[in-house]
C-alpha cells in the first residue's frame, strides 16, 4: 500500500508528530510511505525522521508567509478548528491539489481539520482515515457541529482512547464509518531499563497549564521533607516556567524540583529515574506515561479522561490518584520512594504492561484496519456493515441538536459582543 | 530529508560507573577510523588540543570508541568529530542517546584527585560535546538554604582535607581584591562542611562574588561548585531565588562553568 499521513506541521515539537512518525516509520517496513505536512517553518524536523518515509511540505512559511492567499482566511478547514488561523486560502488550495493528484491508497488525517479536507476533497479510490488525537467531549460544539456532517465522510474514524471512541460512536450518527480505538505507540527503547534504584521522579511534556506541573511540585513537597536526597525532574518548556520556577522558590524546594528545559528524545533521561509522575487535569493519550513505562518506570498519574486509567493498572505497573488532589498525589508517590521493593516489583510490570504499546502490535492493528478499509472501498461498501438501532439515531440526534443549539449560541454570544465593541 | 540531515551521523555514548565514556557511532553507514575530540578554543584562537580515539567494531555491528579514565582531558569543553580517512576533512557529529545514569548520583561518591569530571551533552546548536572539569581538589555543593537574612550552603570537600585555618572566601569579581570571609562549620571527617553568608555583608559589594574553599591555613583555594551529575549546564536548571536586603537583590547562582556565585545587584 501507498500510505500518506497529512499532518499539520510535521517540523515542530509534540505527541502527534512523535506518534504519527512512530507509526510511520513502523508502518515503513512493508509500506511506501509519505507524510505531508501542511506548514513548515524549518530546514528540518525537530524529530528524526527515518530516510524511508518522504516527507513533502505544502507550505513553506520561510517563503509563503506573505503569500497573497496565505493572508486570506480558510474556507475549506473548518473556522471552529483550534487552528484555523495559521490556516488560509493558500493551505486550502495547496490541500486540495495534493489531495487530488495523490497516488495514495490510504490518506490519514492527523487532526480535526484535515480530517475534513480528506472528508470533502478526497477522490474516490482513496481510503479516508480520520484520526482524533484530542477528545469529542473536549470540542467546542461549534467544531462537533462540523465534525458530525464531515466525518460521515470517512472510511475510518481513529480515537486513541476506548473511551473516546465510545463518546463519538454515541454521540455522532456515523454510518458506515468503523470507529475504533488505535492508541499511540511508542518505540522499543534502545538502552536498558532503569533498574528502579535511582532517587529521582521523571515527569516530561510542555509547560502548560492542563499538564499540572505546579499540583506535581506541591505534591513534591511532602516527598522532599521526608526523603530530601530524592528530586523531581520536570522536562520540556512552555509558558508555565516562570511560575512554576516561582512556585518552588515559595516552597523552598530549590534543592529537590528541577526544570531541566526540553529533552528530546526523553528515553535518556527517563532512565535516570525510578518513578515517572504526570498530573495533568486532562490528557487525551498519555503518550509520556506508557514512554515512562516502556523505560521501566511505575508512573503515577491522575486518573485524568481519558487516557491515564487506560493505560495505568492502579496499584500494578502504576498508581491513579484522584484529579486535583495534591494530597493524594503526594501519598501515592511516597508509597513508591519509600518501598524500593514495591517500587521494583512495579517496575517489572511496567515493563511488561507497556509491551501493548510497542509498534509491533499497534501497527498490526492499524494495518488490519487499513487493508479493510482499501478492500471496503475498492468494493464500494462501507467498512462496517451499519447496525444503527433506532436507539442510537435518537440518541445521536439528541446531542446533535444540544450541540447546534450551543454553537448558535455561541455565534449569538459572539454577535452580541460585536455590537457591543 | 535532505541529503545533509542523512549524511551527518549521529553519536551516542554511555558513561559507565568508573568513568569510561563508550561512543557509539549510531550511522551504520557512517565509516569512520577515528573519533577526534578537539579542546574549543576561545573565540578568535586557533585550536591547541585534539584527542584521537581509534574507533573499534562492536558487537551490534557498529563502531565504538572508548575514552578512558585515566586519559587526561584538559578543563573544558570538547567537540567530537568524526574522522573517515587520515588525510580527509574531519565531520562533526550530531548527539544519539546519552546514557548518563552513571553520573545522577556522583555527588555521593568519594571521588579521589585529581577530581577528573566529563559529562557528554548536547550543545545549543545541536552538536555532541563534553564538558570535563580538571581539578586538583573540588568542593561539590550540595543542599542550598535560603532565609530573608542569610544563605547557607552544604558542601564536600574531595581531594582535600579540612584542617585548622580553613575558611571560605567570597571574592568580588573584577572588584579591586575585595574579599569576604567566613569559617566553616566542619564535620568530623574533615570533608563536609557548611557555611553561611550574610546577605547584608555582601550588599555593600555589586556584581558576582565567586566562592572558594581555603581547606587549611596556606592550602591553595578551592572552588566551590556543583560538577558531580549529570547535568553539563545548570545555570538555568538549578535556580535559587533573589532575596531582597536594602534595595539589593542576593543570589546564589552558578556560572557557565557550573561554579557557585553569588550576585548581587539592584533590586527590581
Amino acid at each position: 500500500m501507498k500510505i500518506s499521513f497529512l499532518i499539520h506541521n510535521a517540523y515542530g515539537i509534540g505527541g502527534t508528530i512523535t506518534t504519527t512518525f512512530n507509526l510511520a516509520h513502523a508502518l515503513a517496513e512493508r509500506h511506501e510511505v509519505e507524510v505531508v505536512s501542511v506548514l513548515r517553518h524549518r530546514e528540518h524536523p525537530n524529530l528524526t525522521l527515518d530516510p524511508r518515509v518522504s516527507l513533502r511540505p505544502l507550505v513553506d512559511l520561510r517563503q509563503d508567509k506573505e503569500h497573497a492567499l496565505h493572508l486570506r482566511p480558510a474556507k475549506v478547514f473548518p473556522s471552529a478548528e483550534y487552528r484555523y488561523r495559521q490556516y488560509s486560502e493558500l493551505t486550502d488550495q495547496r490541500i486540495g491539489e495534493w489531495i487530488a493528484a495523490t497516488d495514495a491508497d490510504v490518506v490519514i488525517g492527523t487532526r480535526p481539520g484535515l480530517n475534513v479536507h480528506l472528508a470533502l476533497q478526497a477522490p474516490p479510490h482513496v481510503v479516508r482515515i480520520g484520526q482524533e488525537h484530542l477528545t469529542l467531549d473536549n470540542h467546542p460544539p461549534r467544531l462537533r457541529t462540523v465534525l458530525r456532517r464531515a466525518y460521515r465522510r470517512l472510511d475510518v474514524l481513529t480515537t486513541v482512547t476506548e473511551a473516546d471512541a465510545a463518546a463519538y460512536r454515541r454521540k455522532m450518527l456515523l454510518p458506515g464509518v468503523r470507529v475504533e480505538a488505535l492508541p499511540n505507540s511508542v518505540p522499543d527503547p534502545v538502552l536498558p531499563a532503569a533498574d528502579g534504584s535511582a532517587k529521582v521522579v521523571v515527569a516530561a511534556g510542555r509547560l502548560v497549564p492542563v499538564k499540572r506541573y505546579d499540583l506535581l511540585i506541591e505534591a513534591f513537597a511532602a516527598v522532599a521533607a521526608e526523603h530530601p536526597d530524592w528530586q523531581l525532574r520536570i522536562y520540556g518548556k512552555g509558558e508555565e516556567r516562570d511560575r512554576l520556577r516561582k512556585l518552588i522558590g515559595d516552597l523552598k524546594l530549590w534543592n529537590n524540583v528541577f526544570l531541566m528545559g526540553a529533552a528530546t528524545p526523553m528515553e535518556a533521561e527517563w532512565v535516570k529515574g525510578s518513578i515517572g509522575a504526570a498530573a495533568s487535569n486532562f490528557e487525551p493519550f498519555g503518550m509520556t506515561i506508557v514512554e515512562a513505562m516502556r523505560c521501566g518506570l511505575p508512573v503515577v498519574s491522575t486518573d485524568c479522561p481519558y487516557g491515564p486509567g487506560e493505560i495505568i493498572k492502579d496499584g500494578v505497573d502504576g498508581r491513579l490518584v484522584p484529579v486535583g488532589d495534591p494530597d493524594a498525589f503526594g501519598a501515592a508517590l511516597l508509597e513508591l520512594v519509600r518501598d524500593d521493593e514495591r517500587r521494583r516489583r512495579m517496575r517489572g510490570a511496567a515493563l511488561e504492561n507497556a509491551r501493548r504499546f510497542a509498534p509491533g502490535p499497534v501497527v498490526e492493528q492499524a494495518e488490519r484496519l487499513l487493508s479493510e478499509a482499501v478492500v471496503a472501498r475498492r468494493a464500494g461498501r462501507a467498512v462496517v456493515q451499519d447496525r444503527t438501532g433506532v436507539h442510537r439515531v435518537l440518541v445521536s440526534q439528541g446531542f446533535a441538536a444540544r450541540d447546534a443549539a450551543f454553537a448558535a449560541a455561541g455565534n449569538a454570544r459572539r454577535l452580541v459582543r460585536k455590537g457591543q465593541r | 530529508m535532505s541529503a545533509e540531515q542523512a549524511v551527518q551521523p549521529r553519536v551516542g555514548c554511555v558513561v559507565e560507573t568508573g568513568g569510561r565514556i563508550v561512543f557509539d557511532l549510531v550511522s551504520k553507514s557512517a565509516e569512520g577510523r577515528q573519533l577526534l575530540l578537539r579542546l574549543r578554543p576561545k573565540k578568535g584562537q586557533p585550536e591547541k588540543v585534539v584527542h584521537v580515539l581509534d574507533l573499534e567494531p562492536a558487537d551490534d555491528g557498529g563502531r565504538q570508541a572508548v575514552l578512558d579514565p585515566n586519559t587526561v582531558l584538559v578543563e573544558g569543553r570538547w567537540d567530537v568529530y568524526l574522522v573517515r580517512e587520515p588525510e580527509a576533512e574531519r565531520q562533526r557529529l550530531r548527539p544519539g542517546l546519552r546514557d548518563l545514569r552513571a553520573l545522577v548520583d556522583g555527588h555521593r561518591r568519594d571521588w579521589e584527585a585529581p577530581l577528573a569530571v566529563r559529562v557528554p551533552y548536547a550543545t545549543a546548536d545541536g552538536y555532541l560535546a563534553v564538558r570535563s572539569w580538571l581539578r586538583p581538589a573540588h568542593a561539590e555543593v550540595d543542599g542550598v538554604t535560603i532565609t530573608d537574612r542569610s544563605t547557607t550552603v552544604g558542601a564536600r570537600l574531595h581531594g582535600a582535607s579540612l584542617e585548622a585555618g580553613a575558611a571560605v572566601c567570597l571574592r568580588l569579581r573584577s572588584g579591586d581584591g575585595l574579599v569576604r570571609e567566613v569559617e566553616p562549620r566542619v564535620e568530623e571527617d574533615g570533608r563536609s562542611f557548611s557555611f553561611t553568608v550574610d546577605h547584608g555583608e555582601l550588599a555593600g559589594g555589586h556584581g558576582v562574588w565567586d566562592v572558594f574553599v581555603r581547606p587549611a591555613a596556606q592550602a591553595p583555594l578551592v572552588r566551590v561548585a556543583r560538577l558531580l551529575d549529570d547535568v553539563a549546564g545548570r545555570q538555568e536548571v538549578f535556580v535559587y531565588p533573589t532575596t531582597t536586603v536594602n534595595g539589593v537583590g542576593v543570589r546564589p547562582c552558578y556560572t557557565a562553568d557550573n561554579d557557585l556565585s553569588v550576585e548581587v545587584k539592584k533590586a527590581g
